[in-house]
């Protein structure tokens, strides 16, 4: 009896084992011809999901089939779905690497397998084939800038970000740093956290970590102002930062004492920069990287070298915003999702520009849009 | 009495050390800062300590929190009216604490595999209607925004303001001491937890007992998932609440909740909640590097829970001798 | 008191003047006695006469102050269990230790595994548990797993490990206290059986009759102190009694005839889950105490769970003062005016980490129906004080914690909660099982009383001196099955004994 269940489980078992094995196989013919490609970010976030529209976009413009994978629970999970593509026996990867120094491994077994480009985060040691995106270092040293132009005569700064761990954390903090410090341009430098930090102008008392919980991202901006008095700015480095700050500034009742400083296009950070409450914010543009990865993804697949740089970087670079270029990066932005969300159809883009013009606080609220923010967002 | 007194002790000194080395500590803004946290985690602790009184466990706080807190924005952002809205979710959440003790008591399942398996589906369900888009209220609803972040001005305390969320949570620790003291409802779960089989000899409705509980415990999740998106209107339901159900269990069971279930105190409980966000406070203001924070919190919570059996087992002495020193006088 | 005429020269075990004195109180003072071979001592007392830290010092659980352990006349040091183990001497628990998820094998070798390399050379343990199990009468496979097993059957289980150790002195705490009847008889068979072999039985009872029937020598324990010894000759129940109490025991059993009244309980045709090939028919009247006796596994206790809605019956009716109740729920069962007082007090009477006062209303918290859900806390102290003095329960007060009260208190609490409720019909399940000599005295005249007040009572015991002792009428169970009915001039050993075995009785049915 439980010799004939035995044998009952272990074909059931292989039954389910081959049709699990057939299903990406048949999926795989279905697309007969076609090149596909694959899209793997570091994490979930609205950031990716532009980056998602602009690799869809580039699917549909250049007739490439697009996979787009998120990752939820960091790298192992990232690992999984590499391999579960790999599997699928993809014609190319881009990929956010979460640690790119650690999962040099992972990177080799793309490149041996498929054709690995990096994207929004860089690992110049895989033998990847060219990277996507912006300088984090640099683009820190943007968000220094901004730092120096809200503190002409220089005062306490505090760092806020999710995870030290990350390398495009790391590299972003530093440019902070060491832009504030006026040290010369080199990413390699590494400041530890807890320690200020310190020249004749400036002083960067430390670098609080919040591991993407929301209400301590809060809470660590709320204790931060409690334990100094003096603090005169606010960095938030990845995007969901800056309005927690923002958040607890204004329940302290010192948004003329404490200025912030935003990364990424968060929604309630470009509505501080217009109220004034925010300083500036440096942005990327995660629709281009989806775009361009799929190009450079497609035309590698075809054997087609020439569109890798001659130092394998394909720069898209960082932008700094400020009070004064807020509301047309705002339109662009909207515009841009609206183009490619085709969720929406209805809306025209005279309504999008309308509704994204609409800032007064007090205005009745427009169904779509401040609530539910669709807005990039970047924490990673 | 006696088992709040240790964690009284514990937090009275980690204020007392950390308020020595720092000033700011005891300064109004942050006392306001700790007190509002406090009351949000501790709203979710006294619901985990009715389950842990009945002798259960619920691991699906966070994914609750996680649920109700982005279906709120979400709704309103869909134009549902507000009240609507708040019945909505409320009803949600009270469905969830049905469903948990429905499947607990009448199919007689587990309450680790039920609420863990609730854990996983709650958040699923959220990121999967959200699509996992970040929800908020954007700059509308300060006027809700008010429950989580208000201030109330107190009478002569210059200065300090009582958070609004601390007189939301006040309410709630004294509807739930009442609950479990005075009622007979408190009574049958005290009786339940300690000793089911006992409790059912006596004629008491174990199960709509049971269910109770889970239904109280999942409705303060789905309080405390609203007032955790009103206060940081930034609910991304991928991250909102993860471990929260650790923290809450950990905070009942540090004022004097017994896992195995039949005692415990709200009093106690709001201690213990008190207690993890003072530490967690407390670590900042001592300069203490960020990445020391959970050893750190571990290690207290640790030696609170030793000092703690100590002081039980010399106070049994202690009762054991006076008691058979009667007998011989 | 002067250590016992010996008859070898050196005895296989003497304690001489053991003390123990734990935090302000005297368990032991200057306690003496010894064990001969192949003697079976039987040590009694009531509960805190310090018996059971007697048999903790000898099993090396605990240490004692003062005082001597002789083996065969050479001084020994008993410090722990191991050591215990080491002389031979090994102790069988009240509460058995078995692990109910292994087998039989594996748990007479647990903790002594044969094994090369951490791996158990399993076919070992089975032939050598075959030859133990034989010698204790279980015909069972060692493969059975012991949670399949009957509580004598691992009670057998308990003594086929100590055999494996060479035990030459087995240590038995209140051994039947769970046992039916016919497992008790065939415990006692073993223990003649090991006796013949030259094992030495130290045999810790509260049941007289069998003391009676199976020691050599009795040691009577009070207040820590030794109380006296009776040899072979002189044993006999008065003399314990008298010894254990320290009085004299007039009237033990208090048996008042009652004048049956109206019928309250009436079950027709009712079948059992546990026993559903079986009709169940019978009814108690008012001032009637009824007794149910029967081998365990007659399904007494089965019968009891249904009528208080633990089980719900087959099929049948049950009426209460001959309306016809549904009763699906111990619920139901109050509602209709039925009360038990469960098997295992400890497991389904009394929530023990609460207080006295909470035991107490436990049952009767919703009876007011006007405080909308709270507790009266007014009335529930007035009807613990009030219970707790009708039943002379001694507890330094209502708030005191339920587990720190002797066994018979405890019993006490349960059915202070019952009389609360003032039920028509007081169902009991082995009333005083661990419960002492003074405090069983006390529940017998209180079920005395309640009958005489118009209560209907009825008891399910397997102790045959108190079915006969205080019942005014007894059925016996037999597998499921009402074998019969016996009247009070009808009582005998044997007569119920016949009915129990599921042999017919003379007497016809009713």
């Amino acid at each position: 009896m439980t010799c004939r269940e035995l044998i009952r489980n272990c074909c059931l078992f292989a039954i389910i084992f081959s049709i699990s094995l057939l299903l990406p196989a048949c999926n795989q013919q279905k697309g007969n011809g076609k090149k596909t490609v694959a899209f793997v970010t570091n994490g979930v976030d609205p950031f990716w999901v532009i980056a998602q529209r602009g690799a869809e976009k580039a699917g549909e413009d250049l007739d490439v089939n697009v996979e787009v994978r998120m990752p939820p629970q960091g790298v192992a999970d990232q690992k999984r779905m590499v391999q579960e593509l790999l599997a699928q026996n993809v014609d190319g990867i881009a990929i956010s690497p979460i640690d790119p120094e650690n999962q040099n491994e992972l990177l080799k077994e793309i490149a041996a397998r498929s054709i690995l480009i990096t994207q929004d985060s860089d690992a110049p040691e895989s033998p990847r084939q060219c990277y996507i995106g912006m300088d984090n270092y640099t683009a820190g040293r943007m968000c220094g800038e901004l730092v120096k132009e809200a503190l002409p005569d220089g005062g306490e700064v505090m760092l806020f970000v999710g995870r030290l761990g990350q390398a495009n954390a790391r590299q972003r903090r530093q440019g902070v740093i060491d832009e504030l410090m006026d040290r010369s341009h080199d990413g390699s430098r590494y400041d530890k956290p807890g320690e200020v930090i310190k020249n004749d102008k400036y002083s960067i008392l430390d670098t609080r970590t919040d591991d993407f919980d929301h209400p301590q991202a809060k809470a660590n901006a709320e204790d931060a102002i409690a334990n100094h008095p003096n603090l005169k700015c606010m960095v938030g480095l990845f995007a969901y930062n800056p309005p927690l700050c923002l958040e607890a500034i204004r329940d302290a009742g010192k948004l003329k004492e404490i200025k912030v400083v935003s990364f990424d296009e968060n929604e309630a950070s470009l509505q501080g920069i217009m109220d004034g409450t925010v300083v500036g914010t440096v942005v990327q543009n995660p629709y281009q990287y989806g775009y361009e990865s799929v190009r450079v993804l497609k035309a590698l697949a075809n054997g087609d070298k020439s569109v890798i740089p001659e130092n394998e970087i394909l720069h898209i670079p960082a932008r700094k915003i400020r009070k004064d270029n807020v509301e047309e990066f705002w339109i662009e932005l909207k515009s841009l999702l609206d183009d490619s969300a085709k969720k929406d159809p209805g809306q025209t883009v005279n309504e999008t520009i309308k509704s994204a013009m609409k800032t007064d606080p007090g205005a009745t609220p427009d169904p779509r849009y401040p609530q539910q923010q669709k807005e990039p967002q970047k924490d990673e | 009495m006696k088992k709040i007194l240790g964690i009284l002790i514990l937090l009275i000194v980690v204020c007392g050390v950390t308020a020595i080395s720092n000033q700011n500590f005891v300064s109004a803004y942050n006392i306001q800062n700790v007190t509002r946290l406090t009351s949000l985690f501790g709203i979710i602790s006294i619901g985990v300590a009715f389950v842990i009184i009945s002798g259960g466990i619920d691991l699906s706080i966070g994914s609750v929190i996680c649920l109700i807190g982005t279906m709120l924005p979400y709704l309103l952002a869909k134009g549902v009216p507000v009240p609507l809205a708040f019945l909505l979710v409320g009803v949600l959440s009270i469905c969830i604490g049905l469903a948990h003790g429905l499947l607990i008591t009448k199919l007689k399942l587990q309450p680790f595999i039920v609420t863990l398996c609730g854990l996983l589906i709650y958040r699923g369900v959220a990121r999967g209607i959200t699509e996992d888009q970040t929800q908020g209220f954007g700059t509308a609803h300060a006027g809700l925004r008010y429950l989580a972040t208000g201030k109330i001005d107190l009478p002569f305390i210059e200065g300090f303001k009582l958070p609004v969320p601390f007189l939301i949570m006040l309410g709630l620790a004294l509807l739930a001491a009442f609950l479990l003291n005075k009622t007979i409802f408190g009574r049958y779960l005290k009786a339940i937890g300690n000793n089911e089989a006992a409790a059912r000899y006596s004629g008491i409705n174990t199960d709509r007992t049971v269910i109770m509980a889970y239904v109280i415990c999942s409705f303060l999740a789905g309080v405390g998932g609203v007032l955790f998106a009103l206060d940081i209107n930034s609910v991304q339901p991928e991250g909102i609440g993860n471990f929260y159900e650790l923290y809450a269990i950990a905070a009942a069971v540090l004022g004097g909740c017994s896992i195995r279930g039949g005692e415990g105190s709200i009093l106690g409980v709001v201690i213990g909640a008190a207690l993890m966000r003072v530490l967690r406070n407390s670590i900042t203001m001592l300069g203490i590097p960020s990445q020391l924070e959970f050893a750190i919190i571990g290690a207290v919570i640790l030696v609170g829970v030793i000092t703690d059996e100590l002081v039980k087992r010399y106070a049994q002495k202690r009762r054991a001798n006076q008691q058979s020193g009667m007998y011989s006088g | 008191m002067s250590s016992p005429a010996t008859t070898h020269p050196a005895p296989l075990l003497e304690v001489a003047q053991i003390s123990k004195q734990f935090p302000g109180i005297k368990a032991l003072s200057q306690v003496s006695l010894s064990l001969n071979h192949g003697e079976v001592l039987a040590v009694i007392g009531e509960n805190g006469a310090g018996k059971s830290t007697l048999m903790k010092i000898l099993a090396g659980v605990q240490p004692p102050d003062s005082g001597k352990l002789l083996i065969e006349g050479a001084e020994v040091s008993i410090s722990d269990v191991e050591a215990a183990l080491e002389h031979g001497i090994a102790l069988i628990h009240q509460e058995l230790n078995l692990c109910e998820n292994l087998d039989i094998a594996a748990n007479i070798f647990l903790g002594r595994e044969p094994a090369s390399w951490n791996v158990i050379n399993q076919q070992q343990t089975y032939v050598e548990s075959e030859k133990l199990l034989k010698q204790v009468g279980l015909n069972l496979p060692p493969q059975t797993l012991v949670g399949d097993l009957t509580v004598g059957q691992q009670q057998m289980v308990e003594i086929a490990k100590a055999l494996s150790i060479n035990a030459r002195i087995l240590i038995m705490d209140e051994p039947t206290s769970s046992l039916s009847l016919h497992e008790s008889e065939a415990l006692f068979a073993v223990i003649r059986e090991l006796k013949a072999r030259g094992v030495s039985v130290i045999y810790i009872s509260h049941r007289l009759g069998e003391v009676n029937d199976l020691a050599d020598r009795v040691v009577v324990l009070r207040d820590g102190e030794n109380a006296g010894d009776l040899d072979r000759a002189s044993i006999s129940h008065e003399r314990m009694v008298q010894l254990m109490v320290g009085r004299n025991v007039s009237q033990f059993f208090p048996h008042t005839p009652h004048e049956p009244g109206q019928v309250v309980l009436e079950v027709k045709q009712l079948r059992t889950p546990a026993y559903p090939s079986h009709f169940i028919n019978f009814s108690i009247r008012q001032n009637e105490i009824v007794g149910i006796s029967g081998l365990v596994g007659a399904g007494r206790t089965e019968l009891l769970q249904v009528l208080f809605g633990i089980d719900s019956p087959l099929s049948g009716s049950i009426s209460v003062a001959g309306q016809e109740v549904q009763i699906n729920s111990p619920r139901d069962a109050i509602r209709a005016g039925l009360a038990l007082v469960p098997e295992d007090r400890k497991l389904q009477g009394l929530v023990l980490e609460m207080a006295v006062r909470e035991n107490m209303s436990l049952a009767s918290l919703t009876r007011d129906r006007k405080s909308l859900g709270r507790i009266n806390f007014n009335q529930e102290r007035n009807i613990s004080e009030e219970m707790i003095a009708v039943m002379n329960i001694k507890t330094p007060s209502d708030s005191q914690i339920v587990q720190f009260l002797s066994g018979g208190n405890q019993q006490k609490v349960v059915l202070g909660k019952w009389l609360a409720m003032n039920p028509r019909v007081l169902l009991l399940d082995e009333p005083t099982r661990g419960v002492d000599i003074g405090a069983k005295e006390e529940i017998y005249t209180l079920m005395n009383q309640l009958a005489s007040q118009g209560m209907a009572v009825l008891f399910v015991s397997s102790d045959l001196e108190e079915i006969r002792g205080i019942s005014d009428r007894v059925l016996v169970m037999h597998e499921g099955q009402m074998t019969g009915e016996l009247s009070r001039d009808e009582f005998s050993e044997e007569a119920i004994m016949q009915l129990a075995t599921g042999q017919t009785f003379s007497h016809s049915q009713t």
